[in-house]
């Protein structure tokens, strides 16, 4: 773990507001909240705000939204909108939900009747991503584009959508030119580091967060190499946007050098084509078809190639996958990837979390014995690590 | 899968009990309802025997699809695959139920999801269906659908297909699912190797619309007070639109629900002392469908309608054109398949059909039995009692799991309701009644 990164992005990343988005406000920029990867973020920038992830960041109680709905729903959302109840969102000009799962949805009902937003933009994704739904999807895209001119009153042109998406090119090109760091055997930086890395990326005018992560870049040494790891691990699951948790897992001597997380480089690892005469088309389709989020049903297989060329890729010794508590679309997922991750040999440790930095010594617990695990399997065979990494591939 | 499927203890516990209850509910003259429903599941199971003997394709899907285009393709069998947890809390051995619950949690699926999808992954896990030709997948009702089709999907292996239905509840949802039926046509035929036969669907169709015009007429009888007819036949609306609507069979049952709910009424009867009428929303208790009974007799509580129940009033299949069948089919998946019509879209559609049944069926209170997996229920369930408040309908609000007796006890439900009923709806009863009368 660098300082450079994760302890600079702690204060970003500490509550919903961030100096980013006071200077935007202070420009007279509005702040756009949202949930989900399969919101094209470009459309909000091009319509001249600035769009913010909503987090349960600092939330430590969810009473507020607990109210309405009840203990038996996700954590994240909960305390997400647990914020926006007790004002601590009321920086925001509006908010756009989708149908991304039932607990989002079911937040979306309290922000119409409940939060005093004055703009409220839904998109309704369809469940899998083939072509012959994505003309559903695009539709959506571009009823989200003229409610968003019509109530800020702005046009959003070729031009602007083309500006955004360069911009935003600009900001996964940086995070990949990071998240190679995190790769690399001896590189200076973690699988913490990357993820606070990507969750300011989601909570800051993009602009901003060129210029912050540019310093960034320059106060890495490359010479200040993080130890060698007990073992190279990848992350999969769903929303995770606390880098603390993914430093208990590295503070046992694991290493995070990939991941598969809506907060993490599958939200950011494709870029928008900024060569086509269509900008919307090419912003439509490269979110409709990106690595999909365990909400589309029948593209499983797409994802679990993913992870395993990541796997393959970044030489790692086994898969942490953590799911909220409540979340089926991930609950799914996490069924399936341990079936196919046993039938292959690829050692797997499967965790269910509540938001926040709750349980870590558990945490621990199981990835200590994950890890030992996989020394084991390594220790026991001639190839030592090398086997075990065979299996991953 | 089993050579000998039709052996396995999952199966036999039907074929050893069910000629029994058969005998048993003839002996009932005025059950007609009761009797047709369990014989024509009896004759299906034999159906689903003879085509597994035959050789003949299946199709699986999951709860929020109906099997009309699959009855259309001539000699393919239909399997839903959370059926086998609905059978065997109703009809067969609820343990058995938690066998496949229990398996597919040791298989990795997390225990907070819901029980008729840990079951059905279960039975699947247990290979106690027929290996099918393909898959079918619709998204809705909820959030477990993802889940429980996915896995279908990976543990059968076979070529898969999604429905997808959006949040809204307008026209265009419905031509954007019509157009996926479209789809979903020859993607049936490949796989099945039969052909659709446009008549034949026209004929299937006019069963389904055969069948709803009686669950209507059925449901209209429902609402006389007093309910002439047990409270817990009312949930199996939906069950018989994922398994039988389509088939003559589903007419038959439906018929026999009908004949007996309007005959009961005529002849005056009074099925028991009612006292007082509760609309159940949400989940019904299959794993213990006695706890009717026991409100009706200890509490004079009825419950003439349910959200399982409930079918919309959103029109007939118009069976003139395959476009307009396609049309047809979609809306019914979309707006009135019961759950999947309140649970998939805004709140507003869920506590509208609450206030609708409310006052149709003359109801004096909402009870929300709340399944412990249905989060897109708990979620919404301060809007929802906001409503109730504001309309002033007295609300009971309980945890529970539909298809695991486990998680909440049969008494712990049964002082739920007792509690509710003696301290709550009937001095609020007694109050507007005197009231009314001064």
């Amino acid at each position: 773990m660098t300082a450079a990164i994760f302890d600079a992005a702690a204060g970003l990343l500490a509550c919903p507001c961030n100096e980013s988005i006071e200077r935007a406000q202070s420009s007279g920029r509005g702040i756009i909240g949202y949930f989900c990867s399969y919101l094209p973020v470009e459309l909000i920038t091009a319509a001249g705000l600035v769009p913010v992830r909503l987090r349960g960041a600092g939330s430590l109680d969810s009473g507020p939204a607990d109210v309405f709905m009840s203990s038996r729903t996700c954590t994240y959302v909960r305390h997400a909108l647990s914020l926006v109840l007790q004002g601590k969102y009321d920086f925001l000009s509006g908010a756009v939900c989708l149908n991304t799962c039932d607990h989002v949805r079911r937040a979306f009902d309290l922000f119409r009747h409940k939060s005093g937003l004055k703009f409220l933009g839904f998109v309704s994704v369809p469940r899998n991503a083939r072509e012959s739904l994505y003309a559903y999807y695009r539709q959506e895209i571009e009823n989200l584009r003229g409610a968003l001119e019509k109530h800020f009153g702005v046009e959003i042109d070729r031009q602007a959508l083309s500006r955004a998406i360069v911009l935003h090119n600009r900001v996964r090109k940086r995070l990949a030119q990071l998240d190679s760091l995190r790769a690399a055997d001896d590189g200076p930086m973690g699988g913490a580091d990357l993820l606070a890395a990507t969750v300011a990326a989601l909570v800051m005018a993009p602009e901003d967060f060129l210029s912050l992560s540019e310093d960034w870049l320059l106060k890495i040494r490359p010479e200040d190499g993080l130890p060698a790891p007990r073992a190279r691990l990848i992350l999969a699951g769903g929303e995770l946007d606390e880098p603390g948790w993914v430093a208990a897992v590295e503070s046992l001597g694991a290493r995070v050098v990939g991941d598969s997380l809506c907060t993490g480089m599958r939200a950011h690892q494709s870029l928008v084509d900024e060569d086509g005469s269509d900008p919307l088309e090419a912003l439509c389709r490269r979110y409709f078809f990106q690595v999909s989020c365990a909400r589309m049903i029948g593209n499983f297989s797409d994802r679990y190639e993913s992870l395993m060329r990541a796997l393959r890729e970044r030489r790692a010794d086994g898969i942490i996958f953590q799911r909220l508590k409540f979340c089926d679309p991930w609950g799914g997922d996490g069924h399936n990837l341990r079936l196919r991750a046993r039938q292959e040999g690829i050692p797997i440790l499967v965790l269910e979390r509540e938001y926040g930095m709750l349980n870590t010594g558990q945490l621990k617990t199981r990835v200590q014995a994950f890890l030992e695990m996989i020394e084991s399997r390594a220790g026991r065979s001639a190839g030592g690590a090398d086997e075990v990494r065979s299996h991953a591939g | 899968m089993p050579a000998d499927l039709f052996n396995a203890r999952e199966w036999r516990v039907f074929s050893d009990t069910l000629p029994d209850l058969i005998r048993l509910l003839r002996a009932d003259q005025r059950g007609h309802g009761i009797l047709q429903l369990v014989s024509e599941t009896w004759d299906y199971l034999g159906e689903v025997h003879d085509r597994y003997a035959r050789g003949d394709p299946f199709v699986w899907y999951n709860l929020g699809f109906n099997p009309e285009l699959v009855l259309a393709l001539d000699g393919v069998g239909n399997i839903c695959i959370e059926s086998q947890a609905v059978m065997q809390n109703t009809l067969g051995d609820p343990a058995l139920c938690h066998e496949f619950i229990d398996a597919a949690e040791s298989a990795g699926v997390p225990a907070d999801c819901c029980s008729a999808d840990k079951a059905a992954i279960g039975a699947i896990m247990r290979g106690l269906y027929p290996e099918p030709a393909c898959v079918v997948g619709i998204n809705t009702p909820c959030d477990s659908q993802v889940l429980s089709t996915q896995a279908m999907a990976e543990l059968s292996g076979k070529p898969f297909f999604i429905v997808d239905v959006p949040y809204y509840d307008d026209e265009r949802t419905v031509s954007h699912v019509a157009r996926q039926l479209g789809e979903l046509l020859p993607f049936l035929e490949r796989h099945t190797h039969r052909r659709l036969d446009w008549d034949r669907l026209r004929e299937v169709c006019a069963l389904s619309n055969q069948a709803i015009e009686l669950i209507w007429e059925w449901l209209d009888w429902r609402r006389m007070v007093p309910l002439a007819q047990s409270s817990k036949l009312v949930a199996f609306t939906l069950a018989h639109q994922i398994l039988f609507c389509g088939s003559p069979r589903g007419v038959r049952i439906a018929e026999a629900l009908a004949r007996e709910a309007r005959e009961r009424h005529q002849r005056g009867e009074r099925f028991y002392e009612e006292r007082l009428r509760a609309v159940w929303y949400q989940d019904p208790v299959w794993t213990d469908m006695q706890i009717y009974d026991w409100m009706e007799r200890e509490l004079g509580l009825s419950v003439p309608i349910d959200v399982f129940g409930f079918y919309a009033h959103e029109g007939l299949i118009d069976t003139s054109t395959p476009e307009s069948m396609l049309s047809g089919l979609a809306r019914k998946l979309c707006k009135c398949q019961p759950m999947s019509r309140q649970f998939r879209g805004n709140i507003e559609t869920y506590i509208a059909d609450f206030m609708h049944m409310h006052q149709a069926f003359k109801a004096d209170c909402g009870i929300f039995a709340g399944h412990v997996a249905c989060k897109h229920a708990w979620g919404g369930i301060g809007l929802f009692r906001e409503a109730c408040r504001r309309a002033d309908i007295p609300l009971l609000v309980f945890e529970f799991d539909m298809f695991d007796a486990r998680v909440t006890s049969r008494e712990a439900v049964q002082t739920e309701l007792r509690r509710f009923v003696e301290e709550v709806v009937w001095p609020a009863k007694q109050r507007k009644l005197r009231k009314e009368m001064r």
